[in-house]
Formats: structure tokens, C-alpha cells, sequence
């Protein structure tokens, strides 16, 4: 091997002082390379060339360092830990809204309807008005005949026995309620009572001193309302 | 679990199959939003506005390999708006580097890891200081190992322009972080 004739810092002075007369410093294109020569994609002569720049440009040499650094250290920025809580946080602002419109809901109509918020409340005031209208029906009174299960025939003598004194006995009890339902019927006149109609003992009581009592003495034209 | 398993699940509102791409991608989504953001707070509610973005349009989640760059995209352009409201450039970063990589998460010693993750601060504020095509092209192709015509799509430039702008955009990433005394 030859001998350099120059030692080796005089050797790169007068290289650059050389490069400084003619193409100016390498660098540049160095930096044209410098990404193909990191990720290995040079032939061997361009790659030769970057190494021998490299050994004597201690700037590119921590340019390239940087770079090799950044390749291994970008691709670990991907993901960061948002922190311990952030998955509940997004299951909780997502599975309470409604489900999304391409998930088909297979439940019955009748049960959807079951459970809506509203149900107990719409409920409440179907059983209040349905209670009002029956109120207004009247009492049923079921046919005598209907209240002696038939049952008791086949039992004999003695069963048809006790089942004429349970009939009498109903029949006695039917006619008695008859009796003090007719002269309140008879007097009024009016339809029978229904629930609704039907007035407390202290009602009936100040209905009555209201019907017996003389009118109130008229004013002019006025019309005094009732007001025992 | 594979995420291409989950994905047809996840597209029929199986909320486990949806619990399990929300762990599967919050690191990623909340990353993306944190480096354009650089606040973790304003970070976190991106992330979580992205998801429930995904979740009202579960129908149109891709199958792999589309599934990451519709995330990204859908990601990007939250946290684009969220500038535009913003109005101004990111400030600085918010939290020390010990906060903000998990240090347990590595095999490293203590010393180590935290030598790692003040690196990774180093990169983030280097990134900060790139012009925004050169931020976000590095964002995307070195960060989350997207391609250059998947890229292209999302900024909606050439992709030419990505292609030329891609070793510049390290090259400069690279000259700043010489400059702050790393690689040396
Ligand atoms: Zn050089």
C-alpha cells in the first residue's frame, strides 16, 4: 500500500480546499441520498461514496445519525396510551345511544311498546277511565235460577230438599232487596242509580232539607242559586 | 381475535366486537389526534368524537387493509376542524414526556424507557416545527406506515408531490433534530 504523502488532516484540507475551487462541498448531494442510503436502497458504488463523505463530514455523519434514529423511532409514535379510563369512556358515549340504523331490532312490536317509559302511565289512565265508564253502568243482578249449581240434582231427594229451601231462601232474600229498592224507584221515577249517582247518608241528608225548605224570596230579575 | 374476524360483527352493532375496535384502534386514533392537537385533553374528546362518529356509521366500516386509512381520514378531518375552530397553530406540548409514554409498557429499565421517551418528545416537537404538508406526510407514511397513494387520497395532492415531498419531509425532520443535539 502506497504511503500518503500528506498526514491525514492536511490530506482533508486540501481536499476541501480543492472542492472549494471546483464542485463546492459534496454535502448536498449527500443529502439527495442520504434517505435511499438509510433505508439500504443504494448499489454498492453509491453507497462506497456516501461511506468514504461520511468519514470525513462529521455533519452529515450526525445528519444520516439523525435519520437512522427517526426510522427506528417514528413508526413506535403510532399509538399512545390515552390512559386507563378513555375505552369505558367511549363504550359509555357510544352503546347508550340508539343502536345504529343498520342493526335490524327483531323484537315484537307489543314488546317495544311494553317497554317504553310511558307504559306504567298510560296504564294508569286506561284503568282510571275504564273504572269511570263502569261506574256508570248499572248493578248487574244475576237471575236467581243461575245461583244453584246444577250440580246438586244428581245427589237425591235430600239434595233436592235443601236445594228447594236454598232457592226459597234466595228467592225470600231477592224479593226483600226488591221491596227496598221499588219505593225509592217508584217515587223518583228516575232511572236506577248507578255507582256514580249513588250519594253519601250526610248527601242525602242535606238533599233533603234542600227539597223541604221554602224557596228563597226573589230578587228582581235575579237568580239566586241554591245555597242552603 | 383478529380484527378482520371482528369487523363483520363490528358492522352489526355486536357491542363486544365494537368494545374490541375501540381497544384495537384508540392508541392509534388518540396518537394521530395528539400530534395534530399536541394537548392530551383536546386529544382525548377527538378521539372519543371520532368513535362515535365510526359508531353512527358502523355500516360503512371497510374490511381490511381499508379499515385503517378510513380511520385516519375520518381522524384527520376531526382534528382539522378542530384547528380550524382553534384558529391558531398547535402550542407546544402539554405534558412531560413521563405522562405521555407509557413507561411500563416497555421491557427497558426505568433510565432506559426514560431516555426513550424524551427522544419521542424530541420528535414531536421537531415535528411541530416542519411546514404543515411536511408534518402531516410524515404523520402518515412514517408514523402510521400508510402509502404514498393512500396518503395522496387523504390530503388530496399529487401523488407525485408525495412522492417528492417524502425523503425531503425526513430529511428536514431529521436536520431539526441535529440542531436540538440528537443523532450525533
Ligand atoms: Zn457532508
Amino acid at each position: 500500500m502506497n504511503e500518503p504523502l500528506l498526514p491525514p488532516e492536511a490530506g482533508l484540507d486540501l481536499t476541501r480546499a480543492i472542492l472549494a475551487r471546483t464542485s463546492g462541498p459534496a454535502c448536498q448531494r449527500l443529502h439527495n441520498l442520504a434517505c435511499a442510503f438509510v433505508d439500504g436502497e443504494l448499489d454498492s458504488a453509491q453507497g462506497g461514496l456516501v461511506r468514504l463523505h461520511l468519514a470525513s463530514c462529521p455533519s452529515c455523519q450526525s445528519l444520516v445519525g439523525a435519520l437512522i434514529e427517526t426510522r427506528n423511532l417514528l413508526p413506535a409514535l403510532a399509538q399512545t396510551n390515552p390512559g386507563p379510563w378513555f375505552t369505558q369512556r367511549v363504550m359509555r358515549a357510544t352503546t347508550r345511544r340508539p343502536a345504529p340504523q343498520n342493526a335490524t331490532d327483531r323484537r315484537p312490536l307489543w314488546w317495544k311498546l311494553m317497554h317504553r317509559p310511558r307504559i306504567a302511565l298510560e296504564a294508569a289512565y286506561l284503568g282510571a277511565a275504564a273504572g269511570l265508564v263502569g261506574s256508570y253502568l248499572p248493578i248487574p243482578t244475576p237471575p236467581v235460577s243461575l245461583r244453584v249449581p246444577a250440580f246438586v240434582h244428581p245427589l237425591g231427594a235430600s239434595a233436592q230438599r235443601v236445594k228447594s229451601q236454598v232457592v226459597q231462601a234466595e228467592r225470600r232474600s231477592t224479593l226483600a232487596l226488591q221491596q227496598s229498592l221499588r219505593p225509592k224507584a217508584a217515587t223518583s221515577a228516575e232511572p236506577r242509580p248507578t255507582l256514580w249517582q249513588r250519594s253519601s247518608a250526610w248527601a242525602r241528608a242535606r238533599l233533603r232539607a234542600f227539597r223541604s225548605a221554602p224557596p228563597p224570596p226573589a230578587k228582581g230579575n235575579e237568580a239566586s242559586p241554591a245555597n242552603p | 381475535m383478529e380484527l378482520s374476524q371482528a369487523l363483520p360483527l363490528v358492522r352489526r352493532g355486536d357491542e363486544l366486537a365494537w368494545e374490541f375496535f375501540v381497544r384495537f384502534f384508540q392508541g392509534r386514533v388518540f396518537g394521530l389526534a395528539y400530534h395534530y392537537t399536541a394537548q392530551a385533553e383536546d386529544a382525548r374528546d377527538l378521539a372519543q368524537d371520532v368513535f362515535v362518529r365510526i359508531y353512527q356509521n358502523l355500516a360503512l366500516v371497510p374490511d381490511e387493509p381499508g379499515c385503517l386509512p378510513w380511520i385516519i381520514r375520518i381522524t384527520r378531518n376531526a382534528c382539522i376542524d378542530h384547528l380550524r375552530r382553534r384558529k391558531a397553530r398547535p402550542p407546544l406540548w402539554d405534558l412531560p414526556a413521563e405522562e405521555l409514554f407509557d413507561l411500563r409498557a416497555t421491557d427497558q429499565n426505568p433510565e432506559e424507557a426514560h431516555l426513550a421517551a424524551v427522544r419521542k418528545t424530541m420528535v414531536h416537537r421537531a415535528l411541530q416545527e416542519l411546514t404543515d404538508l411536511n408534518r402531516e406526510i410524515i404523520l402518515l407514511k412514517e408514523i402510521q406506515g400508510l402509502g404514498l397513494e393512500e396518503i395522496a387520497a387523504i390530503l388530496e395532492v399529487p401523488l407525485g408531490t408525495v412522492k417528492s415531498r417524502s425523503n425531503r419531509a425526513r430529511l428536514e425532520l431529521a436536520q431539526k433534530l441535529c440542531a436540538a443535539g440528537m443523532g450525533g
